[in-house]
């Protein structure tokens, strides 16, 4: 795959180092914990910190040490999005939004009365960003960013401090404004399910090194990465589709994009037909050998063993998409093996929507 | 001049409005470098930051006579670049009008830069780093960001600097005199009055310089005030 995204910088501040080098698609994701450094690896892509290397973006050179190239951070077009928005104060949200505006030059690119439309922002405009809530402010600040048509949108943790309705609102709207504007985006997050839903490669950074890159699947799933979140919550994240509510019944039916019918709590605010992301912890997914008849759970989908992955005393089952948290003891019950047939069993409550 | 000499009394109004437009003048000079200074100054991790520091708030704490007598030895016809002015352009500083303006203007500096400086100071560093992303060079992020967000707290300093300005005695009579209608201010005129004991028309200019000081220490703190109400919110 040709990466849009190439990184190989070094920066060094007091006792704080961080060495990054990768390549990544053009969307991605980079994951840690908080003080592993990717805030500053955000602005030190951004031009905004001064690190030694190379960033290539889309393959335009923005900074090669080597070669004496530093393009300022107002040369670099990229889409910077801090963690609260940091909107100007003084300017209300239209002056914000048309702040560093470039005319839209070619198709397809985004003018200002489309993305108030789609960021929801038409009764904003004229208010001043101390009156707006922390999810409007964070609106606010990706039009801003948007509007200045970006070669690479640069998000820093896009839902922290928001509330899980609103994460997942907020989640969704991003999804949506990416594939509409088709807009590469660079995100920041501690959470791997945000990692999922928005980016399909993923950095994984922890005190300031490189611990893992590439595609998001594979890069979280290694065994090593495994073993180092072990004790952590393996989310599943898979899209699907909004088939109908059933108020009665408690639930809200949904298509996995493979076709298979589930049932996920009741979830009003869904639009049927939408895309909706859902996630499911590793724990709770249950592994039979033979279709399961006669269970509470409500949810069966097929499927064939890719890979056992044994990590310590767990084994962690590859399932096409989908990974499940074993014990060794049920693995040689079962007489799991690679290539076996099976069904993956979950409770209605066990599914939680991510983005939608 | 003559005629005050003749009646010997003062003439209040040329007095105010001397002492008002040397203020004006004094603030008006040290807008621009004193906001770049203060600028700088919120700025950390340079070389010879202490320094500056230093040197800006020194005219604060020394005696203003040791202020003035430095200028004068600066900007007198036999200093260094009182001589070159004289010598180039025929221009007298000390015990000119000028050099009441550039007495007041130093000893009033360092109040226009602190108060300057804590403003720019609470500028949240990342908006003008945000403005820069969006394709604004240091200039322009600088004036459509930095000096906006800092406009409250430059405008508190430049009044305070005004009202220092207003009541400067110290350095002004060192480096310009206190020459009746040429040089003399407020403050120097109460002083001479008091000096031929006009108890009585010093006590008016007392009276008058409190009106002054009050009008523009008041405008400061209503000033502040709205800068802090607007950062509460």
């Amino acid at each position: 795959m040709a990466s849009f995204f190439e990184i190989d910088l070094k920066l060094h501040q007091g006792s704080f180092g961080l060495e990054v080098q990768a390549r990544l698609g053009e969307t991605a994701a980079v994951l840690g914990p908080s003080g592993a450094g990717k805030t500053t690896l955000l602005e030190a892509i951004a031009g905004l910190r001064r690190a030694e290397g190379r960033v290539v973006v889309g393959g335009e050179i923005l900074q090669d040490s080597a070669a004496g190239v530093f393009l300022p951070p107002e040369r670099r077009r990229l889409g910077y999005v801090p963690q609260d928005g940091a909107l100007f104060p003084h300017l209300s949200v239209r002056s914000n939004l048309t702040f560093g505006q470039r005319r839209p030059s070619a198709a397809g690119d985004v003018d200002f009365a489309t993305l108030v439309l789609a960021l929801d922002l038409q009764e904003l405009l004229e208010r001043y960003p101390r009156h707006l809530s922390g999810g409007e402010r964070r609106r606010v600040a990706l039009g801003r960013a948007l509007l200045a048509r970006p070669r690479l949108l640069l998000l820093d943790e896009p839902t922290a401090g928001l509330d899980p309705l609103r994460a997942r609102k907020a989640l969704a709207r991003i999804r949506r404004v990416r594939d509409e504007v088709n807009v590469p985006l660079l995100v920041v997050t501690h959470q791997p399910e945000e990692a999922l839903a928005l980016a399909s490669d993923v950095l994984l950074l922890e005190a300031g090194g490189v611990r893992g890159s590439g595609p998001a699947r594979q890069v979280l799933r290694a065994p090593s990465a495994l073993a180092r979140e072990s004790g952590q919550h393996q989310e599943n994240v898979i899209s699907a589709r909004v088939v109908r509510h059933h108020a009665d019944g408690g639930t809200t039916e949904v298509r996995l994009d493979g076709g298979e019918a589930v049932t996920i709590p009741h979830t009003p605010d869904l639009t049927e037909g939408g895309e909706v992301l859902l996630s499911i912890d590793a724990e709770d997914l249950l592994l039979a050998t033979a279709r399961p008849v006669g269970l509470s759970a409500r949810n069966a989908v097929a499927g064939s063993v890719d890979e056992l992955i044994r990590v310590g005393t767990s084994v962690y089952a590859s399932v096409g998409p989908w990974l499940v948290h074993l014990t060794p003891a049920a693995v040689d019950e079962l007489g799991l093996l690679p290539g076996m047939p099976v069904w993956l069993v979950a409770k209605t409550h066990s599914w939680r929507v991510v983005a939608g | 001049m003559r005629r005050s000499r003749r009646a010997d009394a003062i003439d209040l109004s040329q007095i105010v409005l001397f002492t008002l437009a040397v203020a004006a003048a004094a603030t008006v000079l040290i807008l621009v470098p004193g906001v770049a200074v203060a600028w700088c100054l919120s700025r950390r991790g340079w070389r010879g930051r202490m320094l500056v520091e230093t040197l800006v708030s020194l005219p604060l704490v020394l005696p203003p006579t040791a202020v003035g007598l430095g200028l004068l030895l600066l900007v007198g016809r036999s200093g260094p670049v009182g001589g070159w002015l004289y010598e180039t352009f025929g221009i007298d500083i000390a015990f000119t009008w000028r050099g009441v303006v550039l007495a007041s203007a130093v000893v009033a500096f360092p109040l226009l830069v602190r108060s300057a400086r804590s403003a720019f100071e609470e500028v949240d560093p990342r908006l003008p780093a945000v403005a820069r992303t969006l394709g604004r060079g240091p200039l322009g992020a600088f004036f459509a960001v930095e000096l906006p967000l800092a406009w409250r707290g430059i405008t508190a300093g430049a009044v305070l600097a005004f009202a220092r300005a207003l009541g400067e005695f110290g350095a002004t009579i060192l480096v310009a005199g206190n020459i009746p209608g040429q040089t003399q201010t407020l403050a120097l005129a109460l002083f001479q009055q008091v000096q031929v004991g006009r108890d009585r028309e010093a006590l008016e200019l007392a009276l008058l310089a409190v009106l002054l000081a009050a009008g523009s220490v008041i405008v400061s703190e209503l000033l502040v005030r709205r800068r802090e109400k607007t950062l509460a919110e």
